[in-house]
């Protein structure tokens, strides 16, 4: 697999808030990404450099080998923004006509198709719709687009469970069908936890974690039991989260765990159970250790 | 057919498992073809490797098999296969799980089968 897009050792900083810290990240080619972060980790800002809308304040976005310039658009890219900054008084139909033409990969069928699905009537304005019916609006941009590289920035916001269940079926199929790159950033963690193939979990601006969603799912594990059998246990493994509670203890490893170790942790009286990827986003936040 | 997904093991055995448990069940017979892989997307919601994934370990186990440009089939003596990949399981996890959990309840042996008697002859009735 190549690259799609690769930034490397990237900042921004706005005063003496740093948004973007050093920050590494590297998209393949035809692969589903989750980026996963609480409010004001830099996810959007993030987006916003990888995308030429604002320039890094050092550091270099390299899109499809070739470095992007201030106010330059990586190839065959799809953003779809939280705040859409469509003009507010278009109507629906104008705007996916003005997306089409960007996107030499534009379906019309399968626009015409969603506006159907989704009841989103193509001849009211922006303005007049609701928050959700505006994600969909975007939404229905960004599978249309076809493009090479889709970036969704919070996708999910004001729409309810059904649709946004809809959604991820179209997603995934039309992923099926038509393989390409795409980033959803959302804090629907456990909605694409089984979606996407990779997440980047970012916090304070720099990446906590990338992995394999079926990775994490196998390495991600929580201990209970008396605080000195877990302390025994955790001694040489990586520990990204402890809490006492009582007499006992809490504690979140990460890492593969053997036959030798299921062995002595029963023998320790200790419980191990496997965890939802939203769990192991809080207990990594919680615990804010990066994992290499 | 289960449609939940647990956090406990990876999607792609889980929804191996659901193929295979369609086998076992009789949804799917011996040498019918199954859903594609992005009809499994769309239904469970999944990414579409991660169907890729679980289908691709029941070809390797010779339960599945690819026709090309036509999609996947359920092989000749898919059951059998999975009947004695499960019952080693079934041992493996089951009946230790049950033993493990009897000890720390102070059962022993003979009251567990005297239970596992008791519940079948209730069953039989």
């Amino acid at each position: 697999m190549s690259a799609i897009l690769e930034c490397s050792d990237l900042s921004k900083s706005y005063g003496k808030n740093e948004a973007v810290r050093h920050l590494n990240m590297t998209l393949e080619d035809n692969t589903m990404y989750g980026l996963l972060g609480p409010n004001g980790a830099g996810k959007t800002t993030l987006l916003n450099m990888i995308t030429g809308g604002i320039f890094p304040t050092s550091g270099v976005v390299e899109a499809s080998g070739s470095r992007l310039e201030l106010g330059g658009m990586p190839p065959e890219t799809c953003y779809i923004r939280e705040k859409n900054l469509y003009w507010r008084g278009a109507r629906v139909m104008e705007i996916l006509q003005f997306a089409s033409a960007f996107h030499p990969h534009w379906d019309w069928p399968f626009a015409e198709g969603l506006l159907n699905t989704f009841k989103l009537d193509p001849r009211k304005k922006i303005r007049h719709l609701s928050r959700g019916m505006q994600s969909l609006a975007g939404n229905i941009i960004g599978l249309a687009s076809r493009a090479r590289l889709t970036i969704y920035d919070e996708p999910m916001l004001g729409l309810d469970v059904l649709v946004r269940e809809k959604f991820y079926s179209i997603l995934v199929e039309d992923y099926a069908n038509y393989p390409r790159t795409i980033v959803l950033s959302t804090h629907f963690i456990d909605e694409i936890a089984k979606i996407v193939e990779r997440v980047y979990i970012m916090d304070a601006g720099t990446i906590l974690l990338h992995d394999d969603v079926d990775h994490i799912r196998d390495h991600a594990h929580v201990l209970t039991g008396s605080s000195e059998a877990v302390q025994q246990f955790t001694n040489d493994k990586q520990v990204i989260y402890s809490e006492p509670y009582g007499k006992g203890s809490l504690s979140v490893i990460y890492g593969t765990l053997g036959e030798k170790d299921r062995v002595q942790a029963n023998q320790l009286g200790l419980t191990i159970e496997g965890l939802a990827l939203q769990k192991f986003f809080s207990y990594l936040i919680e615990g804010g250790r990066r994992i290499e | 057919m289960k449609t939940n997904f647990d956090s406990s093991q990876p999607i792609f055995q889980q929804i191996a498992e659901m193929i295979e448990d369609d086998i076992l069940n009789g949804t799917y017979q011996e040498g019918d073809q199954i859903i594609s892989m992005a009809q499994f997307a769309s239904t469970f919601q999944i990414n579409p490797a991660t169907a890729v994934k679980g289908i691709g370990l029941l070809v390797g186990e010779g339960i599945l098999y690819k026709k090309r440009g036509l999609g996947m089939y359920v092989a000749e003596g898919a059951k059998q296969t999975i009947m004695g990949k499960r019952r080693i399981r079934f041992y493996d996890e089951m009946v230790s799980k049950l033993l493990e959990e009897a000890e720390k309840l102070g059962i022993t042996n003979e009251d567990v089968i005297e239970m596992i008697k008791e519940r079948t002859g209730a069953d039989r009735k």
